[in-house]
């Protein structure tokens, strides 16, 4: 009985921590997503070498965008173009950037 | 009668082998492939759970090239390993093809930044 108490109370703290972490601001977003829209903003463009288009990214969802956006500054995920982009990004610019893109869907 | 129907049944041979030299993606074959997709990405393609990608209306070269990095370990996920290492070279494009044509919420970033 004990054990669930303290089971709960930990469940509770990592969904405070989370929240706290991933708390984005949408009108920061809005000016930060001004670099993305060279490409992204950009009907059709295309990806070079190998050629394929740059992914849609308004609309998508947010804790994917958080997580796509972090991988890339890590270095786990790679792309040339993006890797640089994230390593400009602080967690909390990331965190805006998600929360207003994913604000964006139809 | 016998000559008519093998030239039918050549005709069919002749039209599969072309469709599978040209491997371009069928969104109608592609149906038929997203069984494991649909249980995170949602069965029209809108993933409800924000960790997950939402794949309706994407550029269907985009979700093909992510599915290959998948398979060979460029993009590294080993959920979506598992799931891509599944699919063949035709799999992925009949995917990708039945994706990119689902309704979508996604659209371009133009005339979203600031000061437009």
């Amino acid at each position: 009985m004990k054990r669930l108490h303290l089971v709960g109370l930990i469940a509770v703290a990592l969904c405070a921590a989370s929240a706290a972490h991933a708390e984005g601001d949408k009108a920061k977003g809005r000016t930060l997503v001004y670099t993305c829209n060279g490409c992204h903003g950009v009907p059709g463009y295309a990806n070079a070498y190998p050629e394929y288009h740059v992914p849609h990214i308004a609309g998508q969802n947010e804790q994917y965008i958080v997580n796509a956006l972090k991988a890339y500054k890590s270095g786990e995920r790679k792309h040339p173009t993006m890797g640089a982009q994230a390593q400009s990004m602080s967690d909390q610019e990331i965190a805006d950037i998600a929360a207003y893109l994913s604000s964006l869907a139809k | 009668m016998i000559r008519g129907f093998s030239l039918i049944a050549i005709g069919a041979l002749l039209a599969l082998a072309a469709t599978q030299t040209f491997a371009a993606g069928d969104p109608a074959r592609g149906k038929t492939k997203i069984a494991t997709c649909v249980a995170c990405h949602g069965q029209d393609g809108n993933a409800v759970d924000p960790q997950y990608p939402r794949l309706a209306g994407q550029y269907a070269d985009y979700l093909a090239q992510a599915l290959h990095e998948y398979k060979d370990g460029r993009r590294d996920n080993a959920i979506m390993k598992g799931f891509a290492a599944t699919l063949s070279d035709q799999d992925i494009d009949d995917v990708s093809a039945y994706f990119a044509t689902m309704p979508t919420k996604l659209q371009g970033l133009e005339h979203h930044i600031q000061g437009e």
